[in-house]
């Protein structure tokens, strides 16, 4: 069975490929979207480390580590889990059709219907800056332990987004049209794009459980850095347990929403 | 005139109606500017907190920064036209330009009254926090009443300069048949870059000196500084008024002669 998955999700990467290979132009310019969105996000972590010298625990060295973390979870939602924020669309206009019709788990297909091929580029560019990065600032944390650790708790941020953006999307299933889904997503995301030690007292409390953003890209960057201390491990554990409720929670909403499902406006056109 | 004005206010209405079928989003409006305000807040009142009260950073005190924040959150978010854009680009992209070639309707008009339309659920909550922003914001907003007209008439240039932008942009997609790629790239950059999250001031002296020749200063940075005045220059507010019009009038011309070229290799592919 997973053989099988594994074979979909192989199938699903070169038709992507495909398709992005279609629109070369696009295939550059997401390229170069993901270069102005990193150099966005730099310029401005510059602008503030012009004003100070740190943020809370981070600084200037470490909030570099922070936003490759950041950088490679956003990469990594791109290019895995497009197709949860075009899960709203498929409600809306009923083209959720043609995939309940098909003979494989219907939220795998859903969730992996496109994958952003380009986005493997851009991983390779941030491995590369990270790379330097940590030889220049952090070089005990080019060892073997951290970079695994950092790896997996990347990925574990990353299907964090993934279940926030699944979930909202299921409420369409109960709001008929929720295209602003995204942008609510969108929003929710932007607590994970800062450091965590900015978040204090309850604030901190609520972004490390109930809207664990703190989690996606902040302690992958500890993790990285300072490796599997006292306070890391508990950070890693939470994030773990945090990962296998919601996605708990996403196999829940999908399938009690498939039932309020009514193919909404008998969908004619392509199935994007 | 008249029949123009017929025609497009009833696109207008038509948009106000489907829009308002989905008030839950005004919601979703409010919740975006409340909490980018609140991560915005929570920076700088961490390195504004390690200093004295009186402490200032290139002249702003800390409340005065969150004033502007809040302000230029909620002009970025008036202003952006991603939503209209996309589905501009999807309407070329699958040739559903047809009805605007046989049809007395200008694509351009037939958008930008679209975009008002379904821009109506954040005009209402957005015009009532700035309402109540005065009253939070002591001193610092509206100190005297001829502000509010001159930053209305800013903000109205803003959304129309924008929205230009943003047509300028679609356009290549006669072309390049995808171009949101363009798009997102100019809609993440402005965000920092035009001072959505940041004032200006606080950039590099040599990035003021460029953008200062672009119409970048007047999406953002232009109605806030005049909601923000502390003393009325009407001068100066007029100045600016007419260069953002002329940025408007440039980027309008621009638009239309890239359509007008654009539509002639337009072949209705998937229509």
């Amino acid at each position: 069975m997973v053989l099988r998955y594994l074979n979909l999700f192989y199938s699903i990467f070169k038709y992507s490929l495909a398709r992005d290979m279609e629109y070369k132009t696009n295939f550059i310019g997401s390229l170069f979207v993901d270069a102005i969105y990193y150099l966005s996000w730099y310029f401005f972590f510059e602008v503030i480390y012009s004003k100070t010298s740190v943020l809370g625990d981070f600084d200037r060295e470490a909030i570099l580590v922070f936003l490759i973390a950041t950088f490679f979870a956003d990469t990594l939602f791109m290019m895995l889990f497009d197709g949860a924020g075009q899960l709203r669309e498929h409600i809306r206009t009923g083209s959720l059709d043609f995939i309940l019709l098909r003979p494989v788990n219907s939220q795998f297909l859903i969730s992996f219907r496109y994958i952003r091929s380009y986005a493997l580029v851009s991983i390779f560019v941030l491995s590369v800056i990270l790379y330097n990065i940590l030889s220049l600032f952090h070089p005990n944390a080019l060892n073997i332990i951290n970079i695994v650790m950092f790896i997996i708790s990347i990925f574990m941020g990353t299907v964090i987004w993934y279940c926030f953006e699944f979930l909202t999307s299921c409420l369409t299933f109960y709001f008929r049209d929720f295209r602003t889904g995204g942008w609510l997503t969108h929003e929710i995301m932007k607590f994970s794009m800062r450091p965590d030690s900015i978040y204090q007292g309850f604030m901190r409390k609520i972004l490390f459980s109930i809207l664990p953003m703190a989690l996606v890209a902040s302690v992958p960057s500890r993790l990285l850095m300072y490796g599997l201390s006292t306070q890391n491990q508990k950070y890693f554990v939470a994030q773990i347990i945090i990962v296998l409720i919601l996605l708990s929670l996403t196999r829940i909403l999908w399938k009690v929403g498939l039932k309020r499902y009514e193919s909404a406006q008998s969908y004619t056109g392509p199935v994007i | 005139m008249l029949v123009w004005f017929k025609k497009y206010s009833s696109i207008l209405r038509a948009s106000i109606i489907t829009a308002l079928e989905y008030k839950a989003n005004s919601v979703v409006g409010l919740f975006a500017i409340l909490s980018g305000l609140l991560i915005e807040y929570l920076i700088w009142s961490m390195i504004y907190s390690s200093q004295s009260s009186a402490y200032t950073i290139d002249g702003w005190t800390f409340n005065r920064l969150i004033a502007y924040i809040f302000l230029s959150m909620i002009i970025g978010q008036l202003k952006s036209s991603w939503v209209t854009a996309h589905e501009m680009i999807m309407q070329i992209r699958q040739g559903f330009m047809n009805q605007y070639l046989v049809k007395p309707l200008s694509f351009f008009s037939y958008h930008l009254m679209n975009f008002i339309g379904t821009n109506i659920l954040y005009y209402i909550p957005y015009a009532i926090l700035i309402f109540i922003a005065p009253i939070i914001f002591k001193d610092l907003i509206f100190i005297n009443f001829v502000q509010v007209p001159f930053f209305i008439l800013a903000v109205i240039i803003s959304i129309y300069l924008s929205y230009s932008i943003y047509f300028f942009m679609v356009c290549f997609a006669f072309w390049f048949g995808e171009v949101r790629a363009l798009l997102a790239a100019y809609n993440i950059s402005m965000f920092v870059l035009a001072g959505q999250i940041i004032p200006l001031d606080f950039f590099p002296e040599y990035y003021i000196e460029i953008i200062n020749y672009t119409p970048i200063p007047y999406l953002i940075k232009f109605p806030v500084d005049i909601a923000m005045a502390l003393e009325v220059d009407l001068y100066k507010w007029f100045t600016f008024i007419f260069i953002a019009l002329i940025w408007c009038f440039i980027m309008r011309l621009l638009s239309s002669i890239v359509y007008s070229i654009g539509i002639k290799r337009y072949e209705a592919y998937g229509s």
